[in-house]
């Protein structure tokens, strides 16, 4: 027998230690690492409020599953991210302000000495 | 009390703290071990829940290869090994962040404490749903979700592949188009 | 029968088509050109022995437009016959003369094409029997006329001429437009005879007959449009010859001949275009007098000669009806073509078609001294030629409607023909002493002349006068393009087929009165008015022999120079076109203004408060990572707690 209050304070406290961690880093795979306690803190209190009698389907377990195969992929195209700002920029450090020039303005066209307007009367009479 | 809460007091005060110590230190590869740590020990908690399919799954997936995977992006971006100041972000942000965090817990706990208080579960005599029960739902109800993760794992491969592709190609463009300039 | 009628307008239209095909074989494309117009010439004169007396011959069925009855039937009568006659010769004269007179043309094969088409369109017009294909016909006109009159697309001064010409015929096509809807909806029918035959509903009926009468005004060059027309002598002279002779400017007589029974019931229409045509014919003689240039002087004469035709009838009463008016047309087409292709003829002898570098370059010429001759004589109104006839018989039909209840509508006409005649007599005589007295006899060596008194000024006169010449030469002809090549290369004397062109509308100027006794009312020349305007052109020919010594000075030199200039130049009507263009287009720019800067301006608004923002959220974007994923967490939270204190 065991009761279920302190699963689902754990579960608060997971979540709170994960957004503290999101807030705190600014190496973007250490706030990853917050983003991962905050997804355990939900996959905890599914697997609580599914260990209550008459959950239907067995859906704690098997959505908590669900759920780790989520951000298994979740990770996966979150690094990818993070591995191409570090090629790109050469940090992954989110207090430095953007480059708001990485997007070369579309510059005008160099005009190579522009042509005078060709004098139509001129080439009329001659 | 029983010997359950006991058990679970303790394996949660470990994943808490590790946790607390993840998000904390001062040295970027020891949060990810302390990540391990506090995920390892969250897999004992969904033991001690009855859930041994889950737990093992968590070992597998989690600590076995998601935290596995972090350490290669930290090797991969250069993590500086030992402790480092520049780590975090200034000290108001981590207030802030501080206040939100607990924000947070207060508002969950709020929320979740009066909902499970008093509720027991009996699970000394086999949980209500083992691992067979498991096996029955999710290839009988959940078939469905469960291919469409599949298909989610697939897209999100190839989407990490593609997002790699692309920018670095992009990248190039952007080197040769700032050479140019530069000539 | 009726198959004559479809080939007459259908294989002029294959003509042109073949001739623009075989354009680079000159052989070729003058063979199609001449061999389809003579073709056609011979069906026009079967169908003119025997007409068909119809108005159903089918064209191309009837097109199914829901309530409008619109039957496109083509028809044939006397009338069309006739008409139909007169342009078929016109134009087989002209096409044989253009295949000498453009021998040395790169673009010959397009013009001779262009020429078919042209006769397309007025034979079209003529045997039409359906207001959209009477519309039809006028709008190929008016687009040949562009093609023709800018045929020297290399010159400036042809390109606008053309330009020109579409452009002032085009404002009054609006009018035409108007004019042929408004009685189209009268009659619920476009059919001719429906038309003609409606009742009731006087409004239409007024806005179709003003309108039909502003579009003849633009293509026959009445007054207000009238300046499109001397411009138009750019042109190549068979084109001049083409549009002024029998087929753009005539046939807005044509038209207005047709609708002639609606007409004689409206004497509102009927003022205005007596007022018009009065107006014209008066101005434009004047004008004709003081020109310098020889083209330039017969393109007036033909805006004089046209208002004749609608001045008739304007004037003339219900039971004579439009037989005098297209009498005089007919006969217009053969003298005033015959004068063109003569002003060709001489100008490729002369090398110049300024009057100045022409004097007495007609004389010991032969057939071409005979042809302008008679040219001159029949628009001068000389009995027996075929201008006599037919402007006396407009005379005596427009003192008929005087006296028989015109008014003072016919009365205008009457007194406004009686003055033309005397001018034209005048223009016409000044041309001939011109044109004929040889230069030797102009030299005053010999006393006896009004200036023998003053003999200082002789001199000094004669070398102004050839001063004059030879600027007058170089820079004063209308068909610039011909007098360069001929100054380049000389020119192919004249072939015996060209020369018999002309020569057949010599002999048409002398004997086609006899055409005209197949329209019944064509002829009545009245004895004391024909006595009268005799008297009056001898009088006039007689005054200019006087004035102008024999032929020794141009008469119109005894214009004040000042007035003289202006004349030459149109009065300025040139300048006002420009000026009515730079209004229109000044009002096009305001409205144009007023709907981007006031009407646009709450849209494009809209667009950069859009933008303004969308540039605010893009800063606001890429703002710092960390502050950004803190505001958004603080966000969540708040919301969260919000929800949850809401919740409970």
């Amino acid at each position: 027998m065991i009761h279920l209050q302190l699963p689902a304070a754990l579960a608060a406290l997971l979540a709170g230690i994960g957004v503290y961690g999101v807030l705190a880093r600014r190496n973007a795979v250490l706030v990853l690492i917050g983003v991962e306690l905050i997804l355990n803190a939900a996959n905890l209190l599914l697997v609580t409020a599914g260990s209550r009698t008459g959950a239907p389907f067995a859906a704690g377990p098997v959505l908590t599953l669900f759920v780790i195969t989520i951000a298994a992929a979740e990770i996966c195209v979150a690094l990818a991210v993070v591995l191409v700002l570090f090629r790109t920029t050469g940090a992954i450090d989110l207090t430095a302000v953007p480059d708001l020039t990485d997007e070369p303005e579309p510059e005008p066209d160099p005009q190579p000495d522009p042509e005078p307007e060709p004098d139509l009367r001129g080439e009329v009479r001659s | 009390m029983t010997t359950r809460d006991i058990v679970f007091a303790a394996v949660g005060a470990i994943t808490a703290l590790s946790a607390l110590l993840s998000v904390t230190t001062k040295h970027v590869v020891h949060s990810a071990l302390w990540l391990l740590v506090s995920l390892g020990s969250l897999a004992g908690c969904y033991l001690v829940l009855g859930q041994e399919l889950v737990g093992l799954v968590q070992l597998l997936v989690y600590v076995g290869a998601i935290v596995v995977l972090v350490l290669f992006a930290l090797m991969l971006t250069r993590a500086p090994i030992g402790p480092h100041a520049e780590i975090d972000t200034p000290a108001w942000q981590r207030v802030v962040g501080a206040l939100l965090g607990a924000a947070t817990t207060v508002l969950l706990a709020a929320l979740l404490l009066p909902l499970f208080s008093g509720v027991t579960v009996e699970l000394d005599g086999g949980a209500p749903g083992g691992t067979p029960a498991i096996a029955q739902a999710v290839f009988g109800t959940w078939v469905w979700p469960f291919e469409l993760l599949s298909v989610l794992l697939l897209v999100a491969l190839i989407g990490a592949f593609a997002v790699s592709r692309l920018v670095l190609r992009s990248e190039d463009e952007t080197v040769t188009a700032r050479g140019e300039v530069r000539r | 029968m009726s198959w004559i009628v479809r080939m007459i307008v259908v294989l002029p239209a294959l003509a042109a088509l073949a001739g623009l095909l075989a354009r680079r074989q000159r052989l070729l494309a003058a063979g199609i050109a001449i061999g389809m117009s003579a073709y056609v010439a011979v069906l026009a004169f079967i169908q003119w022995v025997a007409p068909a007396r119809t108005a159903d011959i089918e064209s191309i069925g009837r097109l199914s437009t829901g309530a409008l009855q619109v039957p496109l039937h083509l028809l044939s009568d006397r009338l069309s016959g006739l008409v139909a006659l007169a342009v078929a010769v016109v134009v087989l004269a002209i096409q044989v003369f253009t295949a000498w007179y453009l021998r040395d043309d790169p673009r010959y094969g397009q013009f001779a094409a262009t020429v078919s088409l042209f006769a397309t369109g007025m034979l079209l017009l003529v045997q039409a029997s359906d207001l959209v294909l009477i519309l039809v016909g006028w709008e190929i006109m008016g687009w040949c006329s562009w093609l023709l009159i800018g045929h020297d697309s290399q010159r400036p001064e042809a390109r606008r001429a053309a330009y020109k010409a579409f452009i002032v015929t085009r404002v009054a096509d609006i009018g035409m437009v108007v004019g042929l809807v408004a009685l189209a909806v009268r009659a619920g029918s476009t059919d001719l005879i429906t038309v003609l035959t409606a009742s009731g509903h006087d409004t239409a009926l007024t806005v179709g007959l003003v309108g039909v009468i502003i579009g003849v005004a633009g293509k026959s060059g009445l007054i207000p449009f009238h300046d499109w027309l001397p411009d138009a002598m750019e042109g190549p002279t068979p084109a001049s010859a083409l549009i002024h002779a029998a087929t753009m400017v005539a046939a807005g007589s044509y038209v207005i001949a047709r609708l002639f029974s609606l007409y004689a019931s409206h004497d509102g229409a009927r003022t205005l275009l007596a007022v018009l045509a009065s107006a014209t014919m008066v101005y434009a003689a004047l004008l004709a007098f003081a020109q310098t240039d020889l083209k330039r002087m017969l393109a007036y004469s033909t805006l004089s000669q046209i208002a004749i035709m609608l001045a008739a009838l304007a004037a003339a009463p219900p039971d004579i009806g439009f037989a005098p008016a297209i009498g005089h047309l007919v006969a217009h087409a053969f003298f005033k073509a015959l004068l063109f292709l003569g002003a060709g003829w001489l100008s490729v002898l002369a090398g110049a078609t300024a009057l100045a570098a022409l004097r007495g370059r007609l004389h010991g010429t032969g057939a071409l001294r005979w042809s302008i001759g008679l040219g001159l004589a029949a628009l001068a109104g000389v009995p027996p030629l075929i201008g006599f006839f037919t402007k006396d018989s407009v005379i005596e039909t427009s003192i008929e409607g005087a006296t028989g209840g015109g008014g003072a509508r016919a009365w205008l006409v009457v007194v406004a023909l009686f003055v033309t005649v005397v001018l034209t007599a005048t223009y016409c005589a000044r041309a001939w002493l011109l044109l004929d007295t040889p230069l030797a006899a102009a030299e005053p060596q010999s006393g006896g002349s009004p200036n023998a008194a003053t003999g200082s000024d002789v001199p000094e006169a004669v070398v102004v006068a050839e001063e004059d010449l030879a600027v007058v030469t170089a820079a004063d002809s209308a068909d610039d393009a011909e007098v360069e090549r001929v100054h380049a290369h000389g020119h192919a004397p004249i072939t015996l087929s060209a020369a018999l062109a002309v020569a057949t509308l010599a002999a048409l100027t002398v004997f086609g009165t006899l055409l005209l006794f197949s329209l019944t009312g064509a002829l009545k020349p009245g004895i004391v008015s024909a006595l009268l305007s005799l008297l009056l052109v001898v009088g006039a020919a007689y005054a200019v022999w006087t004035l102008s010594d024999r032929g020794r000075h141009d008469v119109a030199d005894r214009v004040p120079s000042h007035v003289r200039d202006r004349a030459v130049r149109g009065f300025g009507a040139d300048t006002a076109y420009v000026g009515v263009g730079r209004a229109v287009t000044a009002v096009a720019r305001l409205v144009v203004a007023l709907d981007r800067d006031v009407v646009d301006a709450y849209p494009r608004a809209t667009v950069v408060a859009a933008r303004g923002l969308g540039r605010v959220g893009e800063r606001s974007h890429r703002g710092v990572p960390s502050l950004s994923l803190l505001a958004l967490l603080a966000g969540v939270v708040v919301i969260a707690v919000l929800g949850v204190t809401a919740w409970r």
